[in-house]
């Protein structure tokens, strides 16, 4: 199987709304093994909803989504697509389970009843992927909110998923923790090969990734190579989303007449671009 | 003399133990009315606790600090006439409501001033349509509105007590764009009316080239730089040092400069870099 | 600050009571809460006061932790002495004015009285000094495991689940707290002043965020569990095997010497 998720003319609609109207709207994505994903799109754009859909958290209310082949309507599959999806959430500080890192990076495995030996080799192996291993007696509550992030992908990563999903796991850290948070998501779909999905709306976290979706009320508005998206900056602002300067500055000087490309993120390549110009 | 001016500020964390710890020393800096200062400094560098001293809810070890020219301890008693002089907006403050009503809530920083019910209504009705809403969203529940309407509302309720000086930390973070737009232009509107002084705590270093007269630099609890956003950000190599950034457009220029391209290192927001650019390519020559 | 308040009050160190097993510390400390009360002569006391004081050094914890907690019962403690001395009124009199009227029996038994309550607080004490609130934690579950036969199983799972995040949530809560004191303080809520009814109004602009955000980080972490395959605790592994070492039993065998000590003191002399 080429696709590790494949969705089909999914629905989503919450129960309890007055207005019934559709969080999500026939929303056709497949995700390929091995690949990093990222889904851009403003607050309340449904991609929130979407990540929570994809390990079976929410179930669809139309259509289908299925993880390695399971259906994640299927009640029996439950357990099995939430160790195949792994989730990172937006709030560092609420979903750490335990008062001392390794005991929380722990907690999935012990769900899942594995051996003592075998979860204590996954805690560290888990723990020196994000590299936070010389933190694992420390308290969740000493740590900073990157390393926090970093914690919870480990304790994700324990359960050995074969996809994790980041919703929008650097909202609320300083750029710094940004960083760590986005290296290491990085790092793990290049050094073993875990298949990202990464919910944002910073574009710059979508600079060195295969595939761009953008979101908004619940359906997909564009779909293609970083490079290709980000060239089209006014339909971007338009999405809601968060332009980088350089791309913004590349749009004004072709906007101005100048022979320059604005699909660029990063500070080297703009001012690459921008001196081909003298 | 400035309107607020901080001198030699120091603030010790477990004073008289083992633990103690300077958060804050020696910090010196002033605003004038008016005017908007930009704090930077990555997490833990006193920062917060410089900020909390401004309304008088920390006291200093040392130092003082003045507004109009009195040094607030003056009379501890008097401290918390400060708190209304002194508006501090925390951050992610939507999470500090928690009346019935928006109406109610705006105008509890009012009701604690001792106003009387016909001037808070005045200043909850002002405030309201100063932060973009309207009066149809007095009688809601704060609780029923989406997170950005949160922000505005829990804004409000601090820009209701009319403050001559006001303090925002990290006022934008976790919104999207239109969301922080609209958070600026508040703070810019509110400026403006007032001619109040804006203190403003943040980590994009963009909005800050755009939004301040004056970049307040944190490190280890010690000022490294009090000056225009121009001549911080031209001191990328410090920034760097201490864990902070120049705005892209700024980094971009300075590759450019090295390229041997005849750019100034004053260049700190787009349109700048735009205007600066399109000049040397359409006369070819320099610009002033 | 309230922060510095550590919560289980651990005192890390590397000592003997530190490595022991916690299960036995646990045991070993019902034992001696059950024969400071049993010790009833000045003989067998000294015997527990000795034994006490042994745990006390072994323990590396300094003094003046131990201290600070009897400081903070000295109230109940004078108590408790002045109760038993005027109470008590067998024995011969040694002082009598008016109502009061002191006897050997009455000072006997205040010093029985106070010497077993500061005995307790520094024995109870010594097990929170020495065991993280993990361990405690864990430990408790798998001494009341033994329940599960009888079908309480999931009431004992819960309940540790529930110290669990308690202790994990009770510093980013008080954290929280502090912050939404400071919010509002900044609008000029008074919390000193004022009488009775005032302040308990004025709790109310902390009490209302503090459970509106709780209740949204209970949500949050729900989801984040559900998805780490949380079920309930069936068929749950623990990473964390506590094993019994030799020292464990050691300690358990002395402990039920004093005990057998105690019994032969008291009886015999």
């Amino acid at each position: 199987m080429e696709n590790i998720i494949e969705i089909n003319g999914l629905y989503y609609s919450y129960e309890d709304t007055d207005n019934y109207s559709a969080v999500i709207e026939n929303l056709n994505l497949n995700i390929k093994r091995g690949s990093f994903t990222v889904i851009l799109g403003h607050n309340g754009s449904g991609k929130s909803t979407l990540a929570k859909l994809l390990n079976g958290l929410y179930r669809p209310t139309g259509g289908s989504i299925s993880v390695n082949g399971m259906l994640t309507s299927d009640e029996d599959k439950e357990f099995d697509i939430k160790k195949t999806v792994g989730m990172v959430f937006q709030n560092p500080d609420n979903q750490l389970v335990a008062s001392v890192v390794e005991e929380d990076v722990a907690f999935g495995p012990e769900n899942l009843s594995i051996p003592p030996d075998e979860i204590r080799k996954r805690v560290d192996n888990a723990l020196k992927s994000v590299g936070m291993f010389e933190y694992k007696d420390a308290s969740p509550s000493k740590l900073s909110g990157g390393q926090k992030q970093r914690v919870a992908i480990a304790g994700v990563i324990a359960m050995q998923p074969e996809c994790i999903v980041l919703d929008e796991p650097t909202a609320m850290l300083d750029p710094s923790g940004r960083r760590e948070v986005i290296d290491t998501v990085i790092k793990l779909n290049k050094e073993q090969g875990i298949t990202v999905i990464l919910i944002t709306h910073f574009m710059e976290e979508a600079e060195k990734v295969d595939r761009v979706i953008v979101m908004d009320d619940g359906k997909i508005l564009d779909d293609g190579r970083p490079e290709e998206i980000f060239a089209k900056v006014e339909f971007l602002k338009k999405c809601g989303l968060d332009v980088p300067q350089t791309t913004e500055l590349l749009n004004e000087l072709s906007k101005n007449g100048l022979n320059v490309s604005s699909n660029i993120i990063s500070v080297e390549d703009a001012a690459e671009e921008i001196a081909k110009l003298f | 003399m400035a309107f607020l001016r901080v001198e030699n500020l120091t603030h010790t964390y477990n004073e008289k133990t083992a633990y103690a710890k300077d958060a804050v020393s020696g910090v010196s800096f002033s605003a004038e009315k008016g005017e908007i200062i930009g704090i930077i400094g990555h997490t833990g560098s006193g920062k917060s606790t410089l900020i909390e001293h401004l309304n008088g809810l920390l006291k200093p070890n040392d130092g003082q600090i003045f507004i109009d020219d009195v040094d607030i301890w003056q009379n501890p008693k008097d401290i918390k006439k400060y708190r209304f002089r002194v508006g501090l907006v925390f951050q992610y403050p939507e999470y500090q409501l928690f009346d019935e009503t928006v109406y109610d809530d705006i105008a509890f920083g009012p009701k604690n001033m001792g106003l009387n019910a016909e001037e808070i209504d005045i200043r909850v009705k002002e405030t309201i349509k100063r932060v973009g809403l309207d009066f149809s969203y007095l009688e809601k529940s704060p609780f029923d509105l989406s997170g950005g309407e949160k922000r505005r509302v829990a804004i409000a309720g601090v820009l209701a007590m009319n403050p001559e000086i006001i303090v925002f930390d990290e006022p934008t973070a976790g919104l999207d764009p239109s969301g922080r737009q609209m958070v600026i232009d508040i703070i810019k509107n509110y400026r403006d009316t007032y001619n109040a002084a804006v203190i403003i705590v943040s980590h994009s270093m963009e909005d800050m080239a755009v939004l301040a007269d004056k970049i307040l630099v944190m490190n280890s609890g010690k000022v490294a730089m009090f000056d225009t956003p121009q001549n911080v950000f031209s001191r990328n190599e410090e920034l760097k040092q201490i864990g902070l950034s120049v705005p892209a457009v700024t980094k971009v220029c300075e590759i450019l400069r090295e390229k041997g391209i005849d750019l100034p290192k004053s260049i700190i927001t787009v349109s700048d870099a735009v205007q600066h650019l399109l000049k040397l390519k359409q006369g070819g020559g320099t610009v002033d | 600050m309230i922060k510095d308040l550590t919560i289980g009050q651990f005192y890390p160190a590397k000592s003997l009571l530190h490595r022991l097993d916690p299960r036995f510390k646990i045991i070993i400390l019902i034992l001696l809460l059950v024969f400071i009360f049993i010790a009833d002569n000045f003989l067998s006391l000294a015997l527990t006061v000795a034994f006490v004081l042994t745990v006390l050094l072994l323990s590396k914890v300094p003094l003046s932790m131990y201290l600070k907690n009897l400081k903070i019962i000295l109230p109940i403690l004078i108590f408790t002495m002045l109760l038993n001395l005027f109470y008590i009124t067998d024995g011969t009199v040694l002082f009598e004015y008016w109502i009061i009227k002191i006897t050997t029996g009455g000072i006997s038994r205040s010093i029985f009285m106070s010497a077993r309550v500061v005995l307790l607080i520094i024995i109870s004490a010594s097990l929170t000094y020495t065991t993280t609130p993990n361990d405690l934690t864990t430990a408790i579950e798998k001494l009341l495991s033994p329940l599960k036969f009888i079908g309480l199983g999931g009431a004992v799972h819960t309940m540790s689940m529930m110290m669990t995040i308690a202790l994990r949530f009770i510093p980013t809560l008080v954290e929280e707290t502090e912050k939404i004191i400071n919010a509002q303080k900044a609008r000029g809520a008074d919390f000193e002043s004022g009488k009775l009814m005032q302040r308990i109004k004025a709790i109310i602009p902390i009490l209302i965020p503090l459970l509106i955000s709780s209740v949204r980080r209970a949500y949050d972490l729900a989801e984040a569990m559900e998805s780490r395959c949380y079920n309930g605790g069936k068929n749950k592994t623990s990473m964390k095997q506590l094993h019994i070492k030799a020292g464990d039993i050691i300690s358990l065998c002395v402990s039920l010497l004093f005990c057998a000590s105690v019994i032969v003191l008291n009886l015999y002399f």
